[in-house]
């Protein structure tokens, strides 16, 4: 199975005032092409850390985070700044779309940045949209949306550049159980039906319910490592 | 959606904001127009009646008459070097005169003075202060004969009256002490006392007789420009040629070297103030666009994890200040232009505060405010203040591009 993540005796010390907090503690595990992962844990435990990690939007203090074979650590900013447009999705929390943008907009924004051809961008969003449930709801702006339309725009704009790697961290926290459901729903269609590779950071037991694989964090460690059947 | 359009949308998402800011840059136009307007009238104003009471805005004479006049020190042929000075574009009037000193005597009293004898056929208002200033009785009527012109103020303390006789003592070019008789034709009041009580006005011919010249020789050829802008590449330009090789050619700070210093020194405290004002304007575009990236730190940290360059993000905020400086500029030609107009054809009267005029550097200048803009002040205001506002965000735009995802997304 391909390979889509590396991580190698990962650590990340963070500085508080003298004291030094050890956020990410020699973590290592693989996450492969297809995976529909929950890393899961409680608040404080390091998931957030680790996703970021693994988007190259943090250093590590120690170790490696290898995406598709190539070593993060060892790259600038700039070059940080291509992968995360080109290979890798992300879904935030509280959605986090450009309040000036349309919902076509915002889903089509990192493809303007990878300077898409227009039709095909066109072409790509509109069908993305239709995929995750938007369809005619193009033209809204977020504060015209709900929750649970902001964030299936979110998930649009990460999976309409085909990434790598989806890392969603916590995405169901702040809609309602039904709208969690739905979003599940969605990313597992995805999942399943566009072989999409999702890593989420959650603690929401409705997204650790239907995880394929189950990673609990504790302490910035990794405690176990679940495969469900 | 392209960065261009993402800023103006951006701008316009705070739109009290971005109008008040907008409307601190049309106020900057507002004050730099009337300050660089007030600047550009009032010292065209000075220099040009500065340059009508004589000299010219450029000035042709004998080498060293300017640092010490004297009858000695005269022009030859003065006539082709007028003809050669005319040649030159931008050239208005070219006059021949003599500048001298003399003592005044009525019946009862005698003063010293100062004349200037002209051909009233090459003076007119527009190159001659004392023309303009004619307040009784009649100007020469021609360059010959033996009328004199005189100040109001030398003509009371002579206690003369039209009609009535004086006679003018002075050296002539051998150094003799000469004199002749003229008789009052008219009064000029410029309102300048120092000027109205030492000046008379002379025939040219009849001072070339007394004083023994040729009659083709004067003491200076002043020369009127069209624009007084041009005075000291005009200098360069006639003194380079052949012609005039044996005479000294001045421009106007040169002639009258305390104007030049007291306009130089307005202008100082002119340019500090509208260093101020810009300074002010520049301040609120700060404060706006300092604010206006600070509250969208997590808005940029988003645009950063999905894959924005921080170069980007510093276009992005450029191209807001951009658009904000070009609103504000729209904006301030909106208001300004109709101000613009108002004070450049009928102006403020100050003649309550100031009478019929006012004296600065030895120039009278009438009471009304009013104000001018040379094309280079106006493209200087424009390019200056969309420079500053552009200025002003680039300290934000560069803030914009050093946010840190992952710090950024911690904010709520």
């Amino acid at each position: 199975m391909e390979t889509i993540v590396e991580l190698r005796n990962l650590s990340k010390i963070y500085q508080q005032g003298e004291m030094q907090v050890k956020a990410v503690d020699n973590v290592s595990c693989d996450i492969h092409k297809g995976d529909f992962t929950a890393l899961c844990g409680p608040s404080g435990s390091g998931k957030t850390s680790i996703l970021n990690l693994i988007g190259g939007l943090d250093t590590a203090s120690s170790g490696q985070v290898n995406l598709e074979g190539v070593d993060l650590s060892t790259l600038s900013n700039t070059v940080l700044s291509e992968i995360r447009k080109n290979r890798i999705g992300f879904v935030f929390q509280s959605y986090n779309l450009i309040p000036v943008m349309t919902a076509y907009e915002n889903a089509a924004f990192v493809l303007d940045l990878q300077g898409t051809d227009k039709v095909e961008c066109r072409d790509r969003v509109m069908k993305t949209l239709a995929d995750v449930g938007l369809q005619g709801l193009e033209n809204r702006r977020p504060d015209e949306m709900s929750g649970g339309q902001q964030q299936r725009v979110a998930i649009a704009r990460a999976i309409v550049t085909h990434p790598a790697i989806v890392l969603a961290d916590e995405p169901t926290a702040n809609v309602d159980s039904h709208t969690a459901e739905s979003l599940l729903d969605l990313m597992q269609v995805l999942n399943e039906q566009h072989g999409i590779t999702f890593l989420f950071s959650t603690h929401d037991q409705r997204v650790i319910d239907r995880a394929k694989r189950i990673i609990r964090v504790q302490d910035g460690q990794i405690v176990s490592d679940e495969h469900k059947a | 959606m392209n960065l261009n359009t993402l800023a103006r949308r951006n701008l316009w998402r705070h739109k009290r904001r971005t109008l008040i800011t907008a409307s601190s840059i049309a106020f900057g136009v507002l004050l730099a127009v009337t300050f660089t307007g007030a600047g550009d009238y009032f010292y065209t104003r000075m220099i040009d009646a500065g340059s009508n009471m004589g000299m010219g805005h450029i000035s042709v004479m004998a080498h060293d008459f300017n640092r010490a006049p004297s009858s000695k020190k005269r022009l030859h042929q003065a006539e082709s070097l007028k003809q050669a000075v005319e040649q030159f574009a931008n050239v208005k009037s070219v006059a021949s005169r003599i500048q001298g000193q003399a003592m005044f005597s009525s019946a009862r009293k005698s003063i010293g003075g100062v004349f200037f004898a002209i051909d009233p056929q090459q003076e007119n208002s527009d190159n001659n202060l004392f023309v303009k200033a004619m307040v009784e009785g009649d100007m020469l009527s021609s360059a010959s004969g033996s009328s004199i012109v005189l100040g109001t103020e030398l003509a009371k303390k002579l206690k003369l009256k039209i009609g009535k006789k004086v006679v003018y003592t002075t050296t002539d070019k051998n150094g003799d002490i000469v004199s002749a008789i003229a008789r009052v034709s008219g009064l000029f009041k410029t309102g300048a006392d120092e000027i109205d009580g030492s000046v008379a006005v002379l025939p040219l011919n009849k001072v070339q007789q007394v004083l023994d010249y040729q009659p083709d020789e004067v003491s200076v050829l002043a020369v009127i420009l069209s624009d007084q802008r041009n005075s000291d590449l005009l200098r360069e330009q006639m003194q380079a040629m052949p012609q005039f090789a044996d005479v000294e050619v001045l421009n106007w700070q040169q002639t009258q070297p305390d104007l030049a210093g007291m306009i130089a020194v307005d202008k100082s405290s002119n340019y500090i103030s509208q260093l101020l004002i810009a300074l002010l304007v520049a301040a609120g575009i700060l404060n706006t666009m300092l604010m206006s990236v600070l509250e969208r730190r997590r808005e940029f940290g988003v645009m950063m994890a999905v894959g924005m360059s921080a170069r980007n993000l510093f276009v992005l905020v450029m191209l807001e200040s951009f658009w904000l400086a070009l609103l504000g500029l729209i904006i301030g030609v909106i208001v300004t232009t109709p101000w613009f107009l108002f004070m450049s054809q009928t102006g403020l009267d100050l003649t309550a505060a100031y009478g019929d005029g006012f004296s600065f550097g030895g120039v009278l200048l009438d009471p009304i405010f009013k104000i001018r803009l040379f094309k280079e002040s106006i493209i200087a205001i424009l390019i200056g203040l969309f420079s500053l506002a552009l200025l002003s965000g680039a300290y934000p735009a560069w803030q914009a591009g050093r946010v840190a995802p992952v710090e950024s997304l911690k904010t709520h």
